[in-house]
């Protein structure tokens, strides 16, 4: 099997999931990259750890008062999926939709909405849109259950808008209005008694009661309305769907694909000054948004197929979320065959990274790229990783020095060794300066305990904060 | 047949009230004995709570720690014929005995996979001799011990096939001293005798009546009927001697004690309340999933881990995410 291969493989993992193990990506590579993207986009026989695991190890991920009570459940999923685009998408929109404790409190309702993000994320862009639209987390955190006939509240309508679909600059304040009229009675069941438990924090008395949606008729406004030059009665899907018709919903949703899997992007608000990284790719990817009936599936095809994503000058050109990071140490050191309280300190670390999950800082999600990165979240990240595979008791730390040291190790050359352990890190590729400084580290020492000491020095580099 | 009697309880981080809630322990004196395991293994959140059918509040005592008389994750509890309330730690592979006060009285256990070794209890079980049944989940076995901890015997191994487990959480001992499993990786319950000769097996995976999903824990009455809290049907059921369904309850849990108190001196949160409709038809988006529907109706049973009986024909279920104690009276069945 070819190294470029192997390389191309990781690449895509990386992107596409978690990182893979070094055997995930030789299996990979040996069905082929167009039959693993494939298998990425329509996974079947999916599994993970499973709910009935993780509702009787982890009671709070199943009961689920408080946000991070959810967030272990994902986190439990993102560590063992077989099918780790689904999450990897449900991440996507988390990003962009992103939709938080503070005003949502309960966390179930979180935890729906990730579930729908999961099931549904490469699905065509309007059936998205008309989920998010109905989904209780959202109308709370943008506050459409306050949205009636006779007095709307616009914020769900200019979110939808700016930062879910088309982005600033793109339609007017009086589309905002209209918009906000089509929402009307979109709104969630027992609203008052919800929201009243919701302001006071209350789980009481017998922990929190989800939300669902409920659709109010006589509180919707059924009148003419005129959205971005249409005219007619417009309810909310009909709003979605000439959202989804716009040349510049496609070309925003195609940016953020482009930089979520791709290649870092400026931070979002910046988008409308700063063109595109690489405009081509963007024209490819809404081109193929159109020609597919706006399919995420179709167009994450596309994307994964394309040479602007196989690029040798995309390798290493984004910065892992902490979310992404934790989850792929943790998926190398296999602590989790089950739910276990060492969960709890482990999920802690999203937070100190800089991305506590369903608690994004506002509206607009998480700046990411080289935002997540500053002087206090680096050395969060490097010590996390260098303590995780520091600890050879863990399974898939274990297995990876014994692999590493499968033959006596002092008849290996120490470039041997590093490139054996770059390997089982996941056939990452460090840069020359990086590679020379590992290889004199393991000169000193090929014994067993160095060998450790050198998994935890790769996982310190600069291209292992890369995805 | 089973009747909705009331229910106990209501969440609290401490305290008066319960925090996933484990099992319940209807004791000899008359008091309730509840092991919390808390939301996140809580400095005050984990804790035994002992109070009656009334809803009286006598205390709480086995806080987080790993000293003697401390608990980090109870998981079941059982009395003894002394008068002991034990319980097993599954956090520790530990089994702790308190007296009636909370006082310590003795602990025990090692974490490991060799014969009397511990790894993950989580069902106890006292049989008339005093000798006690514990359900070693994470070795796929049963072992019984005397009351002091030594160890006598033990039976079944992973798997599938009839005296072996998967993951076996509650159990019981029945009048005539069979052992009866809640096996919960093999949906099934599995009878032994006392001394772990295999008898017979109960139930199939399903969600039609008399079939089970990951059952947590099962009763066995004078007459032989079986009560089974089927955790992942999010409901119980009351099968005949032959594993038959008699009847399949969903849960109907009203307001509490404790919870009533909660809406006297919280007046807006049960204004609004009185205005809900608490039964709610809910979207077909959620596929009718009974997990799912309990997180929505509060009414309902939601992580049934425990059922038991008492002499008095009450049954309690525990329900882990609701933070209460559903209680049915047991009645003649119909002709």
């Amino acid at each position: 099997m070819a190294q470029s291969d192997i390389k191309l493989i990781a690449h895509l993992m990386r992107r596409a999931g978690f990182g893979a193990t070094r055997e995930e990506i030789r299996s990979y590579a040996a069905k082929g990259y167009e039959a693993t993207v494939e298998e990425l986009l329509n996974p079947s026989d999916t599994e993970w750890l499973g709910d009935d695991m993780v509702r009787r190890f982890d009671l709070e991920a199943s009961g689920m008062i408080n946000a991070p009570g959810s967030s272990r459940n994902w986190v439990y999923r993102m560590i063992t999926t077989n099918a780790p685009l689904l999450d990897k998408m449900a991440l996507f929109w988390h990003g962009i939709f992103a939709t938080g404790v503070p005003k949502v409190i309960n966390g179930r309702v979180l935890y729906d909405q990730i579930n729908t993000f999961r099931r549904h994320g490469m699905d065509s862009f309007d059936s998205i849109l008309v989920r998010l639209a109905k989904d209780p987390a959202m109308i709370v955190w943008l506050d459409n259950q306050e949205n009636h006939s006779h007095a709307i509240n616009e914020n769900w309508a200019r979110e939808l808008l700016e930062l879910f679909s088309m982005g600033v600059g793109n339609y007017t304040e009086d589309d905002i209005k209209e918009c906000a009229r089509a929402f009307t009675g979109w709104t969630i069941g027992n609203t008052e008694y919800m929201m009243v438990r919701s302001q006071r924090d209350s789980d009481w008395p017998y922990g929190r009661i989800a939300y669902h949606f409920d659709y109010r008729p006589e509180d919707h406004d059924d009148s003419e309305k005129t959205f971005l030059g249409r005219r007619g009665n417009f309810n909310g899907e009909d709003i979605i769907d000439i959202i989804c018709q716009q040349e510049s919903t496609a070309r925003f949703i195609s940016r953020h694909l482009y930089h979520y899997f791709v290649a870092d992007e400026p931070p979002v608000p910046s988008w409308p000054y700063t063109p595109p990284r690489d405009p081509g790719a963007i024209d490819i990817l809404a081109q193929a948004y159109f020609e597919s009936g706006y399919d995420i599936r179709s167009v994450l095809r596309v994307l994964f197929n394309s040479d602007f994503f196989k690029s040798e000058d995309v390798r290493y050109k984004k910065v892992k979320g902490p979310a992404e990071y934790l989850v792929g140490v943790l998926r190398m050191t296999g602590e989790f065959d089950m739910p276990r309280r060492e969960m709890i300190p482990r999920y802690r670390q999203t937070g100190w990274m800089g991305q506590e999950l369903s608690n994004p800082p506002s509206v607009e999600g998480w700046h990411e790229g080289v935002e997540w990165i500053d002087t206090g979240t680096l050395i969060e990240r490097i010590n996390f990783a260098s303590e995780q595979f520091g600890d050879s008791n863990k399974p898939g730390v274990k297995a990876m020095i014994d692999r590493i040291c499968r033959e006596d190790t002092d008849q290996l050359s120490s470039e041997q060794l590093v490139d054996r352990c770059l390997d089982e890190m996941g056939a990452i590729s460090v840069d020359d300066e990086t590679r020379a400084v590992l290889i004199r580290f393991i000169d000193a020492d090929h014994g067993r305990e160095n060998v450790e000491n050198l998994l935890r020095l790769s996982a310190s580099t600069r291209e292992f904060q890369l995805a | 047949m089973l009747e909705y009697s009331h229910t106990i309880g209501i969440v609290a981080m401490e305290g008066r009230g319960f925090e996933y809630p484990t099992d319940t322990v209807p004791a000899r004196n008359g008091r309730m004995y509840v092991p919390n395991r808390s939301r996140d293994f809580g400095e005050r959140g984990v804790r035994v709570t002992v109070l009656n059918l009334d809803s009286e509040y006598y205390g709480t005592f086995g806080y987080l720690g790993d000293g003697e008389g401390q608990l980090v994750s109870p998981m079941c509890a059982a009395e003894s014929g002394q008068g002991l309330i034990y319980v097993a730690d599954d956090y520790t592979h530990r089994v702790s005995a308190f007296d009636y006060d909370g006082g310590f009285a003795l602990r025990w256990g090692v974490h490991g996979s060799a014969e009397g070794e511990l790894n993950g209890p989580s069902g106890l079980a006292f049989d008339t001799d005093d000798n006690l049944y514990v359900a070693d989940t994470h070795n796929s076995r049963i072992q019984k011990f005397t009351s002091s901890g030594d160890f006598l015997h033990a039976f079944g191994s992973p798997g599938a096939s009839e005296g072996q487990f998967r993951l076996p959480w509650g159990l019981t001992v029945a009048h005539d001293g069979d052992v009866y499993v809640a096996d919960w990786g093999n949906d099934r319950i599995q009878r032994f005798s006392p001394e772990g000769e295999f008898v017979a097996s109960y139930g199939t995976t399903g969600r039609a009546d008399g079939q089970l999903r990951r059952p947590s824990g099962v009763a066995v009455d004078e007459h032989g009927l079986m009560y089974v809290s089927d955790w992942g049907n999010e409901r119980v059921q009351v099968l005949d001697g032959d594993g038959n369904p008699v009847q399949v309850l969903r849960g109907e849990a009203t307001l509490s004690k404790w919870a009533s108190d909660f809406m006297a001196t919280n007046r807006e949160e049960a204004a609004a309340r009185a205005t809900a409709n608490m039964k709610p038809d809910l979207p077909d988006v959620y596929g009718g999933d009974p997990h799912t529907e309990s997180a929505h109706v509060e009414s309902l049973f939601w992580a049934p881990v425990s059922i038991k009986l008492d002499d008095a024909g009450r049954v309690y279920v525990t329900e882990a995410n609701r933070h209460r104690i559903q209680i049915y009276q047991r009645t003649p069945s119909p002709a």
